[in-house]
């Protein structure tokens, strides 16, 4: 053997080495974490394997901006009553879905160029005049503020339901986008689609809402009893938002009026179940919104080194914020967020300049700044008011994906058996190589779904078994040559080397050609089919080595073993 | 050199006509009957359900219009004694998104004897079901084109045609059989057919590859010769290869389960037509664009 070969054999030995280590944890299952083994990674299983819910969530940009437009009239309408400047909330116009438009109709025609100064002045970002009649003004949203949105979005969306599932406790969620306008969500073990989708699929509503002290927490502790006595507690998997509708109208009479009951749920760290429920009252109308929020970041005080949120609002938001805490100085300010108080700081002066700080309180480091994170992150993400449409749902239940993947097994493994045969019997020892190379095929496989971290999904071992049909493939084609130059005379060991030099070309430009067709599959593909893609692409990567240079070292090792005499094939 | 001899391209007149009958009869059931669309395409929900008990597919079905599913239909899956069943509700149910939970409520209240499991649900909005067409479509065209390109590059521009023609040959065929069977034609099955591109253009390049090659060495021979040589040549490895990766899909196929099933089944199916177009229907369209490029060299 010369040098060159061994070479070739160290390479081949080395990756064989590395995909059998890969493989291992996968098919002896044993907890890599807890063991000594290097390698700690298995092969991910697919929603269909598994089990678990798959759902595909669009944003529709349409709505977004109709309620944008909505909203910003009535705080148009708003700002200008504090200017002393009557108007009316004239009607929205869809005539052009992807840019709606609202009129507002001003009380008195002389105060029209104060109106629109005043709303210039606020409102230049979100809105664009694009039209005046008379009194009638006709806003539309601005183009740079809808850009904003857009480019937002999927993005802020995909933190919120981040945040909510990690709430919930989901292991190895996966959220990501698809596309500009839809988010696509995996959740590994969650069968109860509808609890997940209450989880998800609702806006995030932020919210700031001052709380009424004059219920003291004596009285508050009193409801919450009496509502125990009365059977009304909050079930697991009960709809949050029904128990709290129930608590209100238990006592209606009681909460003082413009103010409702409001909670913050305590999690059981250990399973994040809701654990303790304690009762706010809020007023119900809240002062300042998500929307009013430019943006939250974590900083650290320098003196006593805490972490804390600080806050920067919007101008119209910094206004009223500063308006609120001024009113209401030494009662405390609850954050809401989707009817959930998330903290409750106590106002400590009047805020203004449109920045505010939250002090999380005494603590662990390491805790508060976490929870500073969670706290920022809920303040920027409830900022963006986006409404999620559920476009596509498919749950599989966890034996399905168990049944599935043994079946497949076993198809897949009776059928590489009856291959094997075929080949061997057909040709011989050439016949040993060829499945010897489709062995290492497949384990190279697999050791690059554990390397790239892919996920194996039905289709993906559907992709993996036609791999293995048609691995064999090159070296039918290779062998198939050395027949050919073995009929027309030409020694042993120069009809194997004229067989694989000729077949090269072959080989490549049959895999590359599939390969083509697998990359578009990747690209253009959605959900399994994309598990298919993967699989099969690699597989073709693993194909060439195998069933070329590797069935190519076998043999040249062979025909030196027998002197280049003879071969049997 | 070849342990055969057969004369293809004697075969090709009939070839052809054989190939444009399957296709023309294939895109006919396409545009007439259509294709039974899987929930991916059509929108609309589908729920799997098992029972451990013995249950009846008209029980299931009163319980549905009980409860007003009118626009549901429901199958049984695999044999009688797996009481395993297809629930499908239209698209046009206003409430989509509670059909799990009403279906759920559904099992709990009228079968609760029975022992019921949800194995598998599928919700696909209609906007959803549009944009999976779309981008079936695409990929299939993609991945079209780029072969092209990729042969005209490796080869000659005048093969390219005829390996676009067999693949589009073997994909309408086989959406021809789904419609012929009313087999659901899904995402999964999309994914098939463009396994069976790859496959079918696998075959194809094989032979190309030989033509060209008889090309170089017997120069002096007319296309037609150097092409049935090839084939000649490329016959033994043409059929193994159909035979080991039948054997594989057709294990898969009778073996893998309810889901897959109808994946290798459009694989095999791609298989045979693949094979067979990559000698009857690729070869000639290369013959017949050699002829009209030829002829307008000739004028020229």
């Amino acid at each position: 053997m010369n040098r060159s070969w061994w070479y070739r054999f160290s390479l081949l030995l080395f990756l064989s080495i590395v995909a059998i280590m890969a493989v291992i944890p996968t098919f002896f299952g044993f907890d890599p974490e807890k063991s000594e083994f290097p390698v700690k990674s298995k092969i991910n299983l697919g929603l269909d394997l598994q089990g678990g819910l798959y759902m595909v969530l669009g944003i529709d940009f349409n709505k977004v901006y109709r309620d944008e437009v909505k909203n910003y009239i009535k705080k148009v309408e708003k700002t200008l009553a504090d200017e002393g400047i009557g108007s009316q909330i004239g009607e929205l116009s869809v005539i052009d879905p992807e840019d709606p438009k609202h009129t507002l109709t001003l009380s008195n025609v002389g105060q029209l160029e104060a109106a629109t100064d005043k709303i210039d002045e606020f409102y230049s970002f979100p809105l664009r005049l694009v039209g005046s009649e008379g009194t009638t003004l006709t806003y539309a949203l601005g183009r740079e503020f809808k850009e904003d949105i857009e480019d937002n979005a999927v993005k802020k969306s995909i933190e919120v339901i981040r945040n909510r599932i990690d709430e919930f406790g989901v292991t190895e969620p996966e959220i990501v986008s698809l596309g500009e306008d839809r988010i696509v969500v995996q959740l590994p073990g969650v069968k109860d689609i509808e609890r997940a989708k209450d989880l998800i699929g609702k806006t995030a509503k932020l919210s700031f809402r001052i709380v009424n002290e004059e219920v003291n927490p004596a009285t508050l502790q009193t409801w919450m009893e009496t509502s125990e006595k009365d059977g009304l507690v909050y079930k697991r998997g009960q709809r949050f938002s029904e128990y709290a509708l129930q608590m209100n109208q238990k006592f209606k009479d009681e909460i003082p009026n413009g103010f409702e009951l409001v909670f913050k749920k305590i999690l059981n760290p250990g399973n994040n179940e809701v654990e303790q429920l304690i009762p706010y009252v809020v007023e119900s109308t809240p002062s300042v919104t998500g929307e009013e929020i430019q943006d939250a970041v974590v900083r650290i005080d320098p003196q006593d080194n805490q972490p804390y949120v600080g806050i920067t609002f919007k101008s119209q938001g910094a206004k009223l914020f500063e308006q609120v805490t001024g009113d209401n100085i030494g009662k405390r300010l609850a954050i809401i967020l989707d009817n959930n108080v998330y903290s409750d700081p106590v106002i400590q002066s009047r805020i203004g300049g449109g920045n505010a700080q939250i002090t999380l309180g005494q603590g662990n480091y390491n805790d508060l700044l976490k929870e500073a994170r969670d706290l920022s992150l809920v303040l920027r993400a409830g900022a963006l008011p986006v409404e999620l449409e559920f476009q596509e749902q498919r749950i599989v239940g966890p034996s399905l994906g168990a049944d599935s993947i043994e079946k497949a097994e076993t198809a897949g493994l009776i059928g590489a058996f009856i291959v094997l045969l075929f080949i061997i019997i057909y040709y011989k020892i050439s016949g040993v190589l060829a499945i010897k190379a489709l062995a290492l095929n497949v384990i190279f496989v697999l050791a690059c779904l554990v390397g790239l971290e892919a996920t194996l999904t039905l289709p993906g071992i559907a992709g993996i078994v036609l791999t293995v049909g048609m691995a064999i493939d090159g070296n039918i084609i290779i062998f198939e040559r050395i027949k050919e130059e073995l009929a027309i005379g030409t020694p042993a060991r120069e009809a194997v080397a004229t067989g694989f030099s000729r077949a090269f070309w072959t080989i490549l430009d049959a895999n590359l050609t599939t390969a083509v067709a697998g990359l578009m599959l990747l690209n253009f593909g959605t959900g399994p089919i994309r598990g298919f893609a993967v699989t099969l692409l690699i597989g073709i990567a693993c194909t060439v080595y195998t069933s070329y240079f590797v069935s190519r070292l076998y043999f040249e090792f062979y025909m030196a073993r027998n002197g280049g005499k003879k071969v049997s094939i | 050199m070849s342990k055969f001899n057969i004369s293809f391209v004697s075969k090709f007149p009939v070839s052809v006509v054989l190939s444009a009958v399957l296709v023309i009869g294939s895109l006919s059931l396409f545009f007439s009957k259509g294709l039974n669309y899987g929930v991916d395409f059509r929108g609309g929900a589908e729920i799997q359900v098992a029972f451990e008990k013995e249950t009846q597919l008209e029980e299931l079905r009163s319980s549905l219009d009980a409860n007003k599913f009118d626009s549901s239909s429901v199958q049984r899956i695999g044999s009688e004694s797996q009481n395993e069943f297809l629930v499908k509700v239209a698209s046009n149910e206003a409430n989509l998104n509670q059909v799990t939970d009403q279906i759920t409520k559904m099992l709990q209240k009228d079968f609760s004897d029975k022992g019921s499991e949800i194995l598998k649900t599928d919700i696909v909005g209609p906007k959803a079901g549009e944009q999976l067409r779309i981008s079936g479509f695409q990929a299939m065209a993609w991945a079209l084109l780029m072969i092209m390109i990729y042969i005209a590059l490796r080869f000659d521009y005048k093969y390219s045609p005829g390996a676009i023609v067999a693949l589009l040959h073997d994909v309408i065929i086989i959406v021809g059989i789904f419609s012929l069977l009313g087999k659901e034609f899904s995402l999964q099955i999309v994914g098939a057919l463009l396994a069976v591109i790859g496959y079918s253009v696998n075959d194809t390049v094989v032979v190309y590859d030989r033509v060209r090659e008889h090309e170089e060495k017997y120069s002096s021979r007319t296309l037609k010769e150097q092409i049935n040589g090839a084939l000649n040549e490329t016959l033994t490895r043409t059929i193994l290869t159909s035979i080991t990766t039948l054997i594989v899909a057709g294990v898969m196929y009778f073996m893998g389960g309810g889901i897959i099933q109808d994946f290798f089944f459009a694989i095999c199916i791609g298989v045979i037509v693949g094979t067979y177009s990559s000698i009857f229907v690729a070869a000639p369209t290369v013959l017949f664009f050699d002829k009209i490029t030829g002829k307008k060299g000739d004028a020229a």
